[in-house]
């Protein structure tokens, strides 16, 4: 199992980061902020057409690069690390993901081609207000065809061209403009990530071909491995942006990061950072090779990044002092990001329990 | 020989010289001898020092073929413990530092089990700041005369040799007045002593030198660039306790926790299963990081002192999860019924690692100075006389 980077891997990688530096730096970022908008759209347009980000994990017969979803998260990486807001996770990951797990291959040819060159916005509707993912079934009713119910915490659902939502029944396909379909945005805790909530009311749908729990499992693992991936990045991009700060603000005559109170989080937060890197190295391996403990290596990775990434964030926030609880620092923004990110898609408990078991205890 | 038939090599000479670790035994009860004959026959075998060069007694092989070896070995009970330190440390500073002589003398009979090894830095006065040492050799006509005491030697009792590093010239700055000497252990000047630590045990002694002469050749790089000589022994160090990790020989580890668990119903137990999925996750991401540090050291990137990370992640480890069982077991490990013994033995022996081999804070200093490029404590002794400083109240 190969756990390093490959010649093309890191290529791919200091392509994407140039692309961040050079069109989506934080002020970019700020500025989609302030705007209505959750990402973008041109950003988004250039990344999928210029880099191939949309469609690198879709396979070519659908108009993607037909790379491995471990090349996917070499270019995530970069993107999570800047906090870029993208739909990349609802698209490329979830609905793609979705569609690729289930059997519906007109769906495929309709919708795959169009996310890969980022001129359609996918997302996957799974959860009800629960704590888990798709834990406990779906309160969605399906009758003739029509889906009742509502959905929460959905990415990316007020700019997505089509919604993937789990009932009981089945995984159904619903387009924008479906009668009955009303999606509400949400001001969530997190500045960067577009969510909504999405109320179904007699809302015709198309059901999926294939085994819907299955389907909801495996793009689960793939959920996991994407968050962790650009959650470790993220966390990367908080001690980076401490320890320079460390270095050139002084107190007491010295440099602070001179200073064990300081010296030592940050030594903390490196060594958590390390082995979190390292199990998402794993996991990408994992699934990339079909392993059978993919959705094991996957799990373990979320679990270390979302709960490592929530405390780099936090400790981000500290060791700035007073600067860094200022609303113009951007230590809030990843403090956000870290904790809807450890909440959203599956929280800490629901993730722990899937570890438990998928090792079979 | 391709790395799957050396793999093949390895299992086949296991299986037929060692016990694997699913038999019941409690840890590894074999005797010196015993010990011995088993380095003995690694090393006939051509498993032992894999990539070292042939001319020490090595088997010239590479890394590929040293991971094949550390996965097959996981699995098998080896009763090589006495030579940990020796292989580990010394010799591979021997290969670094020493003379052609040197390397000729002392390294073939460590491979082939007939001569065992100790390290011996830290003293009474100091283990973190181990350049602030006060055990002294002094320059006599044919060598050196070496008085004062080590402590925290493991195996100091049954070892041939030791390396010792001691003051040579308490004018210069600390750092700057220090070599490393190769001392014979069973020289009459040599005292060793056991010493009794928390658990009850004593795995590690107390060693004092009175008047003990060693020669002029026994100085391992040059005199007074000791310091130079233990900073790269201590990094062989933090490699071999970061990566050391043998999980199932580890009752705070994930296999022996599970089995535990298991054995009181306690699997479907919400808090329990969440505790042992968290257990897993770090220890799984312990090993991936070892391999990742592996695989860069192959491919040729440079490892620096990550391996600081791998030692404190190692060492935070067994205490957090010394916290975690005490909500698992709860009153049984009060009790220390049978199978839960191991369990607190464990618990009582986990502080240890957070200061063998460099306490948890120094090797944060290490990875937050030379990893993240943070300033480095102030020092104040760097630059004054040995002789010339406050070393105590």
């Amino acid at each position: 199992m190969t756990l390093i980077d490959t010649d093309d891997q890191r290529d791919l990688a200091s392509s994407v980061a140039r692309f961040v530096a050079g069109q989506a730096p934080m002020s970019a970022v700020r500025e989609t902020i302030r705007s209505e908008a959750s990402f973008d759209p041109a950003v988004w347009r250039r990344l999928s057409q210029e880099i191939g980000v949309a469609g690198l994990a879709i396979p070519e017969e659908y108009g993607g690069a037909g790379a491995s979803w471990s090349d996917l998260v070499v270019a995530v990486r970069a993107l999570g690390a800047g906090l870029v807001p993208t739909p990349l996770l609802a698209t490329s990951v979830l609905a793609a993901g979705t569609l690729l797990a289930l059997d519906d291959k007109d769906a495929r040819r309709e919708w795959l081609p169009r996310f890969a060159e980022g001129t359609a916005i996918g997302t996957l509707a799974v959860s009800e207000g629960s704590r888990g993912w798709a834990s406990g079934g779906s309160s969605v009713s399906v009758a003739d065809g029509a889906l009742t119910g509502t959905k929460t915490g959905v990415l990316n659902a007020a700019e997505a061209d089509v919604l993937l939502v789990s009932t009981a029944d089945g995984i159904f396909l619903v387009e924008k403009d479906a009668p009955g379909l009303t999606v509400t945005p949400v001001e969530g805790l997190d500045l960067t990530q577009g969510v909504a909530t999405v109320a179904l009311e007699n809302t015709p749908g198309r059901l999926l071909a294939g085994d819907a729990a299955a389907a909801l499992d495996t793009v689960l693992d793939v959920a996991n491995l994407v968050l962790a991936a650009e959650q470790a990045a993220a966390t990367k991009a908080c001690l980076d942006m401490t320890t320079e700060y460390a270095k050139i603000r002084y107190s007491f005559g010295q440099p602070i990061g001179i200073y064990q109170g300081v010296k030592h989080p940050l030594a903390n937060i490196y060594t958590d950072w390390a082995l979190t890197d390292a199990a998402v190295r794993r996991a990408s391996e994992s699934l990339a090779e079909g392993a059978a403990t993919a959705s094991l290596d996957a799990a373990a990775a979320r679990h270390l990044a979302s709960s490592g990434y929530v405390e780099a964030a936090k400790q981000t926030m500290l060791l700035h002092g007073g600067i860094g609880f200022t609303w113009e620092h951007d230590a809030h923004l990843y403090y956000r990001n870290a904790i809807t990110g450890n909440v959203l898609l599956g929280g800490p408990a629901f993730q722990q329990d899937r570890i438990a078991e998928k090792l079979g205890i | 020989m391709s790395t799957e038939e050396f793999r093949a090599k390895a299992l086949a000479w296991l299986q037929q010289n060692a016990k694997p670790f699913d038999e019941n035994s409690q840890g590894s009860s074999a005797t010196l001898e015993e010990s011995k004959a088993f380095q003995k026959g690694l090393w006939e075998a051509g498993l032992a020092g894999i990539t070292w060069p042939t001319e020490y007694g090595g088997q010239g092989l590479g890394t590929a073929e040293q991971l094949a070896f550390n996965e097959v070995a996981a699995d098998f009970r080896m009763p090589v413990g006495p030579f940990v330190i020796g292989l580990g440390m010394p010799a591979p500073t021997l290969l670094e530092f020493g003379t052609e002589e040197q390397k000729k003398r002392y390294i073939p009979p460590m491979l082939r089990g007939d001569e065992i090894w100790s390290q011996l830095f830290s003293e009474p006065s100091g283990g973190s700041d181990v350049a602030s040492l006060q055990t002294s050799a002094v320059k006599v006509e044919d060598g050196w005369l070496i008085n004062g005491q080590k402590v925290w030697t493991s195996g100091a009792q049954f070892s041939n040799f030791g390396a010792v590093l001691v003051r040579t010239d308490p004018t210069r700055p600390k750092h700057q007045g220090i070599t490393m000497f190769i001392v014979d252990l069973h020289h009459p000047g040599v005292t060793v002593r056991p010493l009794v630590v928390a658990t009850g045990d004593a795995p590690f002694n107390e060693v004092f030198f009175d008047d003990v002469h060693v020669p002029d050749d026994a100085v391992i790089g040059e005199v007074n660039n000791g310091w130079a000589v233990a900073v790269a022994m201590l990094r062989y160090e933090r490699v071999t306790i970061g990566t050391g990790v043998r999980a199932r020989a580890n009752p705070l580890g994930y296999d022996a926790l599970v089995e535990l668990v298991r054995a009181r119903g306690l699997d479907s137990d919400p808090s329990a299963r969440r505790t042992l999925a968290r257990v897993y996750a770090k220890e799984s991401a312990m090993r991936s990081y070892s391999a990742v540090l592996h695989q860069e050291a192959k491919a040729g990137l440079p490892i620096g002192a990550r391996g600081s990370a791998a030692k404190l992640a190692g060492a935070v480890f067994p205490l957090w999860v010394s916290d975690l069982v005490q909500e698992v077991f709860a009153e049984e490990l009060a009790l220390q019924t049978p199978d839960t013994l191991p369990l607190t033995r464990a618990i009582l022996a986990a502080p240890g690692y957070a200061t063998a081999g460099g306490s948890n804070e120094i090797q944060r200093n290490i990875i937050a100075e030379r990893v993240l490029g943070l300033p480095k404590d102030a020092g104040v002794d760097k630059n004054i006389p040995f002789n010339q400083l406050k070393l105590s109240k």
